[in-house]
């Protein structure tokens, strides 16, 4: 491996990612063949429109888990704001939509990617429990089961949505970020201009991680 | 094919329920082993194998004159049907033909929306074909110029088949005969239906009768707004990341040797 990459990720937050991600995408897909008769063709790959909705119906419940696996993950970094320099970074956007000479040096994840995290821990606990009175809709009264369709609905607008943003900002948006989902192991520069703070806070404390280097201890000079 | 509608005239029926009876041998439906319940309606409900009911309720009127109201249950038929806007594999459709809602079981995957969806409480689901059934106005007599079997059998003529004029001209004619609390009941509701009823008492005083039938709102949210907007807000993030890329850019590393910082950050300094 190259020397000088600093882990970001390790294998088991990698996975739960890459689970929350896959049953995301199927769910995405079986769901639009079901939303739009337009798109009814998808059942084909699975032998008809009703193994699509076995296939949606079963990723739900891996993408349940994958959910919850990944809020107990993320919480302590991506679930809660940290002021004040949480509120500094969104005063300039992070530096996304305009120029900005110095963009506040937030925690592990940028109050930006703390609000994805969030958006995407609502609405895949609003999907599940709207998915599963709508996979069983008969044991509800028809008034409260009629609204769970529209909500579902509206998760998935946002999550839809949600999810190119994500796949932009996540690729060529901010280069060199990729490995952070593949191999964990990322670019220092690219680190020092997404995650300063972070990188700062990891070196301070000597915790960070480097490939090709002992783990770093207290003796490399920070007081 | 001329549109025609169906009417029922509760004022001239004698629940005699050969209109049941008639529907099941039509589509070949099982009868199902039921209690007594101290009433003549039998089946208690619509289910799989009953797509039309006759009700049958006992009204006490505010002079104390007991009454014997009889209305016959069964899909209406919408103009603007609920059922149809959320089915997702199309099984639910409009009859190009004769307007009526018809329903291609092959295409039926279960999923129970139209349940939820329709505002009259019609489709049943059967768990063990794991599809939902209804009225559909027999289809297959209705597109060969027979009138539904229902209709067929009434030996009253409280069951009428004919021209949508005809029958609404007749529908408020016999409402007006009747005088008192007598409407007509469907013709006003989701764009008006294909099964519609004149009934001798105020509409609500029947029981399990649905008194403002419209297409709910979640329906109308769910697919006539959310739906759309689930490809528009996608595609707008598309354009956006795009142009975003064009006029702002990627969010590039710094080059690693421009200053003081040549591939190592020293703590804040």
């Amino acid at each position: 491996m190259q020397k000088g990459l600093i882990q970001v990720t390790d294998s088991y937050e990698r996975i739960v990612h890459w689970m929350l991600a896959i049953s995301c995408l199927c769910l995405c897909v079986t769901g639009l063949g079901m939303m739009f008769q337009s798109f009814n063709f998808l059942g084909i790959i699975v032998g008809g429109l009703k193994n699509l909705k076995l296939v949606h119906n079963f990723t739900g419940l891996l993408f349940a888990v994958s959910l919850i696996l990944a809020i107990r993950m993320w919480w302590k970094e991506a679930g809660v704001f940290v002021f004040p320099e949480d509120l500094d970074w969104f005063k300039t956007a992070g530096g996304y939509l305009w120029h900005v000479d110095k963009v506040a040096e937030t925690g592990k994840y940028n109050p930006g990617q703390k609000m994805f995290f969030l958006t995407i821990a609502a609405f895949g606990v609003v999907m599940i429990l709207t998915g599963l009175i709508m996979w069983f809709p008969t044991a509800l009264p028809t008034d409260l089961v009629r609204w769970m369709y529209p909500l579902h609905a509206l998760g998935f607008v946002v999550i839809f949505a949600f999810f190119f943003v994500h796949l932009y900002l996540g690729t060529i948006g901010n280069p060199g970020t990729v490995p952070a989902m593949i191999t964990g192991w990322m670019d220092r520069g690219v680190l020092k201009k997404q995650h300063p703070g972070w990188l700062k806070e990891m070196e301070h404390n000597g915790t960070l991680i480097v490939s090709g280097e002992e783990k770093k201890s207290e003796a490399h000079g920070h007081h | 094919m001329a549109e025609k509608i169906k009417l029922y005239d509760d004022s001239k029926c004698t629940a005699c329920r050969g209109c049941q009876l008639a529907c099941k041998q039509w589509n070949a439906l099982t009868a199902s082993q039921t209690e007594n319940r101290g009433t003549y309606q039998n089946p208690p409900s619509l289910a799989p194998n009953t797509f039309m009911l006759i009700h049958f309720q006992d009204y006490v009127d505010d002079k104390g004159n007991i009454k014997w109201l009889f209305r016959k249950e069964a899909c209406m038929h919408c103009t603007d049907a609920a059922c149809v806007t959320v089915c997702p594999s199309g099984a639910l459709y409009y009859n190009k033909e004769t307007k009526t809602v018809g329903l291609d079981h092959e295409k039926c995957i279960g999923c129970k929306e139209c349940v939820a969806a329709c505002p009259f409480e019609i489709p049943r689901y059967d768990a063990k074909t794991d599809k939902v059934y209804k009225c559909d106005m027999c289809q297959s007599r209705i597109t060969s110029n027979l009138e539904p079997a229902c209709v067929k059998a009434c030996p009253t003529g409280a069951l009428k088949w004919g021209l949508k004029e005809t029958i609404l001209k007749t529908a408020a004619k016999r409402a007006k005969d009747l005088g008192g609390d007598a409407t007509t009941y469907g013709d006003k509701y989701v764009g008006g239906t294909h099964f519609m009823y004149v009934l001798k008492e105020k509409p609500a005083i029947y029981a399990d009768i649905h008194k403002d039938p419209s297409v709910p709102w979640s329906v109308t949210i769910w697919k006539g707004w959310l739906k759309p907007l689930s490809l528009l807000a996608a595609g707008g993030v598309l354009g956006g990341a795009f142009f975003h890329y064009m006029i702002h850019g990627p969010k590039t590393p710094d080059a690693p040797n421009d200053g003081n910082d040549a591939g190592t950050t020293e703590g804040g300094k």
